[in-house]
């Protein structure tokens, strides 16, 4: 064949790449119900620190942040995972023409030389091809861009925690369990810290 | 690999044989696919699974042009039969699918859109090829619940689908039927097995029998020609069917 070999490994997507949306998936399911423990962590706070009275009057506004942090970030991330879910048929559109595009190229290589129409079919495969794959770039990039934005949202999360710490311990006869809510806060957001360092580094597309 | 052999030529007027391909895994079975050419264009019967495109597509481009390809035949719906639809059409996009209206929004999982289709009633219908009329003639339930068979009568040669089909031995590669009786055992289990209705297997019988056929071209095995047309049809007519072991 004259006309050169179209390049359908412009971005190498193999066979796992459903399995790494699946893996993002997972992560964001992961963090979303980590955000419905804060929300309810934060329910218990605000109970608490009413109960501890003025002693914990800035322990309350802190839980009344952590629960706003915690609703903020369920809906952070369930625009993550629409666009986890509208990549999948971007990536199935793409592996699929890439196996229609290994297919063909493999016909005309048998037809040898001059086959009619090949290199008109070969150009439009490769435009389609192109054009998924840019799709799916766009939406890797928005991932990302969602991603860290989130990890913003969480150093905010993570401020938040300390500070209640820091309050608890002028809680009075209430410092220890405040202390408690507080460190479990804490812990809970550097769970939701790791979760997105993982996520992070997940890549819809190989470049 | 898979070579077109001209099984008739009038003229412009050509039918191919893609059949018999020594080189195929063994695990797929083996397909004939029948491309009948006519002036500038060309119909494709039963184009066959993803698996052998390259095969079939290589053999076609060696006897006839594939840009002419304007239509596709599909008898009906089986991956075997139809599930390259999407890589044909990657090479042509305007190519037409003729299939039984029942399997119109099936085929489309296979590849193709809205107007890729287009749908053969049950009572069959006349499909145009540059000029000449060739008949979608009704095979419903044989094996297929919406099933056709295309009929040539200006070649007089009857595409009959998984009809007539022969699961041959491997060292068999025969592209006509040499010796009836002994080719017909190779066929009885599948036609008892894939053929589940005795109804439409007579409907199918007097319909063919009152057609003038030279050649009888299954999908799987060799071809039946002149006095061994008759033969077959005889022998399916008095052959029971539905039948889940011998």
């Amino acid at each position: 064949m004259n006309a050169p070999e179209p390049n359908f490994h412009g971005i190498a997507l193999r066979t796992g790449e459903l399995a790494r949306i699946v893996r993002v998936n997972e992560e964001i399911k992961a963090i979303v119900a980590t955000a419905f423990r804060i929300n309810l962590m934060a329910l218990n706070a605000i109970f608490l620190a009413k109960r501890a009275g003025n002693a914990a009057l800035g322990f309350g506004v802190l839980s009344n942040e952590l629960r706003r942090f915690a609703q903020d970030l369920t809906r952070h991330m369930a625009s993550l995972r629409e666009m986890t879910s509208g990549s999948v048929g971007s990536v199935t559109g793409v592996v699929q023409q890439q196996r229609i595009a290994r297919i063909l190229a493999e016909a005309l290589k048998l037809s040898g030389e001059g086959v009619p129409g090949a290199r008109e079919a070969r150009r439009r495969g490769a435009a389609r091809l192109a054009e998924q794959q840019s799709r799916l770039r766009g939406l890797d990039l928005r991932l990302r861009a969602a991603v860290e934005e989130t990890q913003q949202l969480v150093e905010l999360g993570g401020v938040l925690a300390r500070s209640a710490k820091i309050e608890a311990a002028y809680g009075g006869g209430f410092s220890a369990a405040l202390m408690q809510v507080s460190t479990d806060f804490a812990e809970v957001i550097a769970q939701i810290k790791r979760s997105l360092e993982v996520l992070g580094k997940e890549r819809l597309v190989k470049d | 690999m898979k070579q077109a052999h001209c099984i008739y030529q009038d003229e412009e007027h050509r039918w191919l044989a893609i059949a018999r391909d020594a080189t195929k895994p063994g695990y797929i079975i083996d397909t004939n696919e029948y491309v009948v050419v006519h002036g500038d264009e060309a119909l494709l019967c039963d184009p066959g699974g993803i698996e052998i495109f390259p095969a079939v597509f290589s053999a076609l481009s060696a006897e006839c042009d594939p840009t002419r390809l304007a239509g596709i035949f599909a008898s009906h719906q089986d991956p075997d039969i139809i599930s390259s639809l999407a890589l044909w059409l990657e090479f042509k996009p305007d190519l037409k699918c003729y299939t039984s209206w029942l399997w119109q929004s099936f085929l489309p999982h296979f590849g193709g859109h809205d107007s890729t289709f287009v749908p053969i009633p049950d009572q069959g219908t006349t499909i145009r090829l540059d000029g000449l009329e060739l008949q979608a003639i009704p095979a419903h339930y044989l094996h297929s619940s919406g099933n056709f068979h295309l009929y040539d009568p200006k070649a007089k040669i009857l595409f009959s689908g998984d009809v007539g089909a022969a699961l041959l031995p491997a060292d068999n590669n025969d592209l006509y039927v040499q010796d009836f009786s002994r080719h017909i055992r190779h066929a009885e289990g599948f036609h008892k097995r894939w053929m589940g209705s005795d109804r439409a297997k007579r409907d199918w019988c007097e319909r063919v029998s009152r057609l003038e056929i030279d050649m009888l071209v299954p999908q799987h095995g060799a071809i039946y020609q002149g006095a061994d047309v008759q033969r077959f049809i005889n022998w399916f007519a008095a052959l029971e069917v539905g039948v889940l072991r011998s």
